[in-house]
This record gives structure tokens, sequence and C-alpha cells, in this order.
């Protein structure tokens, strides 16, 4: 863990989606800009850039975080998991859609979609914390992710139904 | 947006982290969870030339039962304290605060050592942490020094920190028996800071006030502690009637805040509304605990 470097430039190892990544960056550089500009990794979205809305949530070791507002250098020796890997299964092959995934697409949670991939990363956050949340549960669970469109009505519900696959796997 | 450029370390260990500190003195900052501070980066109200990452500080991390009380690392992150079931079952009120602060991300990555140290007039836990008497472990390259939190926050982002100083546990008394306790807030709904926020901690006997902390957040410069309301409270009863009136004092000398989310008048109200509810529940509780 022990980083000691003098210069604005800063040496960043991480695992994402399975891979490892070293890259040299400015020591200012945002983890969501390290993952959108230097790894290609365009699933996931700048929105208020502010930490308010959540499209830019990711998996910061397991946990979701607001990659807007965590430097790449604070991840520098953790393991990111990003929308794009989601579905994939241990061996690194895509399975198609995850279970929230398939439940945002069965319930209709999404319209525009810009705020699917923080909406997804922030429902299976959710789940892991509280397998079978109320609705009041899930409004609460997913208040750190803001959508323009739907009402969040369809997400609440797709929130549902993905505890309920969960449920009966 | 980014912000301006600055060179960034990690040191390894508290030691390596005074030392940082001392060397680069004004022109650095600490970082722990980021989630104050890199958005104060971002719109460049701070541009430190250097930032020290409090990550490889393991001596920051970590819950601990003292003879008197529970010390909890700076480093300690919400949420590890919302999963702490132990350390909020021994500290009345402390779980249902850091529940409400701004969102399950944010949580994952703030900090109780920064919601102290950054001196957030709108912070929730100071509140509760001012009412619940907790006291800050300060440390430095000099050594190691321990204050009331009451008095520590001296304005708006300042505080008793001296020069090479951080923050490096809180240190909170288990509460007598017979207490009960209570976060009541009305807040700003996109960014979750509140607009006022009441913590009450309240030790009840029989059916009267025998001890009474009471804090406010949002409403003023600085949290602090509303000793009007508390004073009115000891020896009272836990009566409607009882808490409405000394919940009437809260608003006594204070000087609101005045934003685009809330004029002084509103906060004020909100102010006296939040006192009142926080008093009930937290009475109310009390009352559960002494009758179990």
């Amino acid at each position: 863990m022990a980083q000691v470097q003098d210069g604005t430039d800063v040496t960043v190892s991480l695992q994402v989606n399975g891979r490892h990544e070293v890259h040299t960056v400015p020591a200012r550089t945002l983890l969501v800009h390290h993952l959108r500009n230097t790894l290609g990794l365009t699933g996931t979205h700048v929105g208020c850039d502010t930490t308010q809305c959540g499209a830019c949530t990711v998996e910061l070791d397991g946990t979701a975080v607001k990659s807007c507002t965590v430097l790449a250098a604070q991840a520098d020796g953790s393991s990111v998991r990003t929308i794009e890997a989601v579905s994939r299964g241990e061996d690194g092959r895509d399975g198609g859609l995850d279970h929230v995934q398939q439940a945002f697409w069965d319930q209709h949670g999404l319209q525009c979609g810009f705020c699917t991939p923080g909406m997804v990363m922030a429902v299976r956050q959710l789940l892991r914390d509280n397998p079978r949340p109320t609705e009041d549960e899930v409004r609460r669970g997913i208040d750190g992710n803001l959508c323009r469109c739907t009402g969040y009505q369809n997400i609440v519900a797709a929130a549902l139904a993905a505890a309920d696959a969960e449920a009966a796997m | 947006m980014y912000p301006a450029e600055f060179a960034y370390v990690r040191p390894d260990g508290l030691d390596a982290v005074f030392t940082a500190v001392d060397e680069y003195a004004d022109d650095a900052k600490v970082i722990a969870g980021g989630q104050s501070l890199l958005p104060l980066m971002k719109l460049r109200l701070a541009t430190p030339a250097m930032l020290i990452d409090l990550a490889g500080a393991g001596e920051l991390s970590g819950q601990h039962r003292t003879p008197s009380g529970v010390r909890l690392g700076a480093m300690t992150t919400y949420r590890e304290l919302q999963h702490s079931p132990h350390t909020l079952g021994l500290l009345p009120g402390l779980g249902e605060t850091v529940a409400v602060i701004a969102d399950t991300q944010v949580r994952a990555r703030g900090t109780i050592g920064g919601a102290v140290a950054h001196g957030d007039p709108t912070a929730d836990l100071p509140a509760m942490l001012l009412a619940l008497e907790a006291q800050v472990h300060i440390g430095s390259r000099r050594g190691h020094r321990r204050v009331a939190l009451d008095g520590f926050i001296t304005g708006v982002f300042s505080t008793g920190l001296a020069d090479g100083e951080i923050v490096t546990a809180l240190e909170i008394p288990l509460p007598p028996a017979g207490t009960g306790a209570a976060y009541e807030k009305v807040e700003q709904p996109a960014s979750h800071l509140a607009l006022a926020g009441v913590a009450a901690v309240l030790t009840v006997e029989a059916g009267t006030v025998r001890r009474a902390r009471v804090a406010m957040t949002g409403v003023t410069t600085t949290p602090r502690r509303l000793t009007a309301v508390e004073r009115a409270l000891v020896g009272s009863t836990t009566s409607d009637v009882a808490l409405s009136e000394a919940a009437a004092l809260a608003v006594d000398g204070v000087v609101p805040l005045d934003d685009v989310h809330a004029s002084p008048q509103y906060r004020l109200h909100l102010l006296e509304v939040a006192t009142r509810q926080a008093l009930q529940v937290a009475a109310r509780r009390a009352g559960a605990r002494w009758a179990a």
C-alpha cells in the first residue's frame, strides 16, 4: 500500500473487471476519468460531477462508490468493477444480462438510459446489504442516484423484481 | 471538473503521516475519504499543492472499548459504523445519525474524522457527537492531545487543529443507564445537508429528566450545543408541554445562516420544530430503556 511520489504524476495499479491495469497519470485524475479516458470503459457515466447523481457509481473493492469523487491515486492497489463486467462470470465470459439488468429490462426501469449504469450498481449494492428490501428501503437505498426520466417508479419495481429473482435462485 | 494540479503521497504508517504533514505544512491538505474535500478541490475552492492520503496509516482505523467508552479511529467510515452493531448498541443515537448522512455511496467513503476535521456547518455527525460529549484525539510529530469536541469546531471549515496536527480518533463515553437519543433533521433534498438538524441525548429517571445534552447543526456557522434547552430540561418532566417549552428556547440568541436554501426565519422555525421532535423521541426512548 505504501506509495510516496513527489511529482504530480502517480502510478496507479488497479484490478479492473479482473484485468491488471498499471498506468501513470496526473495525481488529480479522478477515478471516473481514469476508467473512461485511460481505460476506455465508457459505460460509467459522468452526470452531475458533484457527488449527487450517482451516474458514475462503480464497485471499489466490492462496495459502491461515486467514482467522480475518488482519485485514481486513492484507488491504487484496489479492485474495481464497472457496468461492463456485471454480467461476466468468474471465467471472464459474458453471460448476457445479470438479474438486476434483466429486471430493469423487464420492468421498463429506464428511458434514456443515462443513469442506468449507476442505478444498476446502486441496486446491486442495495441487494448485497439487504436482500429482501421493502419498497421504502429501495427508495432510501437508491437515494444517491438521480433519474430524470422515469419518476423512479419502474426503477423501484426493477429493484424489487431483482430481489425476487435473487431469492428464487 | 478537474482539481488543480497537486502532488500526492500516501505515507506508510502514522509516523510517516506526521512527518509529511509537518514537512509540507501550509501547502498540504490531508485526505481521508475525500467526500467533502474533493468536491471543494474540483470547484477550486481548495487548491492544495500536496495531498497527503491517510489511507496508509492503519493506526487510524479500528474501534476499541476504553475504560469509560469507545474509541473510534478517525478513518472509520460511516458505512463501517453502520455495520458495527456492537458499537451502535453502546452509543444511542449514533446509528440513526449516520444512516441519514448523504447517501449509500458517500457513506462508503466518508469518515468520522473527516466529519469533525472539515468543520462543515451543516454536517450531521458533529451534532450527535456533541450531544454524546465526544472527545477528539489529536496527533502530530510533537505528540498527542485530547480535547472536548465542544469548542473544537471554531467556525465555517475551521477547527482548533494547529499546524502539523491531524484528528486521529474520536472517543465517546458510554451514557448512563436510562439514556435515550434521537437525531431529527430537515434536509436540503439534493445534497441531503441539514437545513436544521438536532441531536438530543436525555437521561430520564422515573419521568424526570436528570441529564440533557442537545446540539444542533445546519443553522449557524458551526454545529453547537443548545445549552438553554439543556438547562430547562434538567429536573423537568417529559410531558409534551415541558419538552415544547424547552424546545422553544432553542432559537434564543441564534444568528442563523442565510442562503439560497433557507431564509433565517425559516431556519429558526425548523430549528424549533426539529428540537421539539428530537426531544420527544429521545424522551420516549429513554423512558422505554428505563422501563426495561
